[in-house]
């Protein structure tokens, strides 16, 4: 018997233009994990939305059709009586944090659904110790990295023992071997879970069933063997591939130059790993969490000084930072990409058509999709034509085809530059670097 | 100390500041607020204290000139239409600073709140208010937020070679720190409902009991009130 289903369901937000959702029928079955793929914008995270009734009931609009979870319909049941059959983690995790320490942010759900008080401490510290975060039970959660806090809401949900559990993207900002932990893990309590991913290649390996989505349809729903075939020969850039760009040893002037540098966050001084940017190469610079990536990141773009060591910069470097929300000061996209070069409208509508954004100019940026936000803030960064271009962690919520058009795009423009991408994405850097370097953990130290 | 009675504590101390009619009286307690709020570090603590030892400059500064009572004039300034003449009394001024204390101490109050007590256990021992609780919990915690995030859009402006100088750059950022705090509530409040917050039903973790501090904090709390209308 189905454990969730949606049966001919379409949706859409209020005031969109077209559905989100359009005739949408799935089951869902006990302890099977779905792979939940298509590219930005096709619907995958309103479907995990309506599995977990906030679509309609949170967000409104006009809903068609039938979804029932645990054999609840989701328009009488509202999302809160569904806690517990249905567990949700959403894109961001800062964003959903209701607390300042971990262990109070677990419990939450646990008080919410009314367990009993001598379980919840127990079955939170439980639910963090499966997610590897049993050490974090004592911290404050604004102190966390991203991949410790998307750790802790994992943690959150698992603790409620769902029997469906939803992930939207939930590795976007852990390196492969805590995705990999994670997964695993999460996967292990015999949860139906339905993921959402935007890096495929490990769900797939794990997956019983894909779902495709593309304009709000499913295109595909099939055992995982017959979607590999499906997808290999529809959208390949979904699977594993021969890397898209070939690496070139290049030796042009040294823009950059980063040497046995540390930077002291307070009195924790932080050692970064050493690198030298060439003007034409592109570096990928992959590793752990934690391990000082974004850190030298800003000191290569000269947003940090190093506390030791050495950092020489020749020329103007920009800095594409990991968070595309940073790029919306203005009320006008075009205003926007115009302000790092004092208003020049002519060089923004130039840097707007270089990533497929022309014709956007009076939308509001904040109005814009997730992925169109990501090519708005690149537009930001590269119209101010950089002899250094930083972008740390540039493909966060971008589908497959959308990064082997960045890659593209960076190698195009790799000649003007010398161009470093801090990426947890291996797929991605092998595309888009002529080197990858790795960063391995060192030791941090305490100012006396 | 716990949570609960430092709120107590906390709130008791404002209570006083504004029963009490002496103004060294006043000043005591606010002394005793800030020397509780510099336990903070610094880094969290400067937008607190500047905003509301400003917000007392301010009134200190400003109500003697809009009052218009006392006999001995300190200074006597030009006529303004529709506000009248601009003079200062020694009556103005010590009501001003009796004011402007009694305000700095509230907000100080507030600060030592926001800064210092675990806002968390406040929230997990409030029982039936939690829903008011929460609510003030969040709102107290927005000033942190926005600071985080406007460090996030200066670095990104210096990141695409915008520096952010002065008041007029910083109030550039104010729509988008305002706009970007409305879709985080948005996220958050469907995070909180995914979660089962409002379901009835609902059970609390077991909380560590009081110990004699919270105790004497709480029979202080009460103490320094009565006090505050009795004889401060």
């Amino acid at each position: 018997m189905a454990l969730a289903r949606a049966d001919s369901l379409t949706y859409r937000y209020p005031g969109a233009a077209r559905p989100a959702l359009a005739g949408v029928s799935l089951e869902l079955h006990p302890g099977e994990l779905v792979c939940l793929l298509g590219p930005s914008g096709s619907g995958k995270s309103t479907l995990l939305r309506a599995l977990a009734g906030l679509v309609p009931h949170f967000h409104g609009g006009a809903f068609a059709g039938r979804v029932e979870v645990a054999g609840r319909d989701t328009r009488r049941a509202r999302p809160s009586d569904l806690v517990g059959a249905v567990a949700s983690v959403f894109q961001d995790p800062e964003d959903q944090v209701v607390f300042a320490g971990v262990r109070n942010e677990v419990e939450f759900g646990l008080e919410n659904v009314g367990v009993a008080p001598a379980e919840i401490g127990p079955r939170a510290l439980q639910a963090l110790g499966v997610m590897g975060a049993g050490h974090l039970a004592g911290r404050r959660t604004h102190e966390l990295s991203a991949g410790e806090l998307q750790r802790v809401c994992v943690a959150a949900a698992l603790a409620l023992r769902p029997r469906l559990l939803l992930l939207d993207e939930p590795t976007s900002q852990l390196d492969p071997e805590a995705a990999e932990t994670l997964l695993e893990r999460a996967t292990r309590l015999g949860s139906a879970v339905v993921i959402s991913e935007q890096r495929p290649a490990l769900p797939l390996e794990r997956c019983d069933r894909v779902v495709f989505m593309d304009g709000g349809r499913i295109e595909l729903d099939a055992p995982r063997d017959a979607a590999l075939a499906w997808l290999a020969a529809e959208h390949p850039t979904f699977l594993a591939h021969e890397p898209a760009h070939v690496g070139r040893n290049l030796e042009g002037d040294t823009l950059v130059r980063v040497g046995s540098a540390a930077y002291a966050y307070g009195d924790r001084v932080v050692p970064v790993p050493d690198v030298e940017l060439v003007r034409g190469e592109v570096i990928a610079l992959t590793g752990p969490n934690g391990v000082g990536k974004t850190t030298l990141a800003k000191l290569a773009a000269g947003l940090l000084e190093p506390a030791s060591g050495r950092v020489e910069r020749n020329g103007r470097a920009a800095y594409l930072s990991q968070d595309p929300g940073r790029y919306v000061v203005e009320d006008r996209v075009l205003d926007e990409v115009a302000l790092g070069v004092g208003g020049d409208r002519d060089r923004a509508r130039c840097a707007l058509a270089r990533v497929g954004l022309a014709g956007f100019d009076d939308r509001h940026p904040r109005d814009l999709s997730s992925g169109e936000r990501e090519r708005l803030a690149l537009a930001s960064v590269l119209v101010t034509e950089p002899d250094v271009l930083v972008l740390d962690e540039p493909t966060r919520g971008m589908d497959p085809e959308r990064k082997l058009e960045l890659a593209a795009l960076l190698a195009r423009e790799a000649p003007r530059r010398a161009t470093l991408v801090v990426t947890h994405d291996l797929t991605f850097a092998a595309d888009v670097a002529d080197r990858i370097e790795s960063a391995a953990p060192a030791k941090e130290a305490v100012l006396a | 100390m716990s949570p609960v009675p430092a709120v107590v504590l906390l709130a008791g101390l404002a209570a006083a500041a504004l029963l009490a009619e002496r103004t060294v009286s006043v000043a005591l307690i606010a002394a005793v607020l800030l020397a509780a709020c510099l336990q903070a570090p610094r880094r969290r603590r400067w937008p607190y204290l500047v905003g509301t030892l400003a917000s007392g400059a301010f009134l200190l500064l400003f109500s003697p000139l809009a009052a218009r009572y006392g006999g001995v004039v300190y200074w006597s300034g030009p006529e303004v239409p529709v506000v009248g003449r601009l003079d200062v009394t020694s009556e103005e001024v010590a009501e001003a600073l009796y004011q402007a204390l009694r305000l700095v101490a509230v907000g100080l109050a507030f600060a030592a709140y926001a800064l210092l007590v675990d806002q968390d256990r406040v929230l997990l021992a409030a029982g039936r208010l939690r829903r008011s609780v929460l609510a003030i919990a969040l709102a107290t915690r927005l000033l942190p937020t926005l600071e985080r995030d406007a460090s996030g859009y200066v670095e990104a402006l210096r990141g695409r070679g915008v520096t952010v100088e002065g008041l007029r750059g910083r109030a550039r950022l104010l729509s988008p720190l305002v706009a970007g705090s409305l879709e985080r509530s948005l996220n958050l409040a469907e995070s909180m409902e995914a979660r089962g917050f409002g379901r009835p039903g609902r059970t609390r973790a077991p909380q560590p009991a009081w110990e004699t501090l919270d105790r004497l904090a709480v029979v202080g709390a009460v103490a320094i009130v009565v006090a505050g209308v009795l004889w401060l």
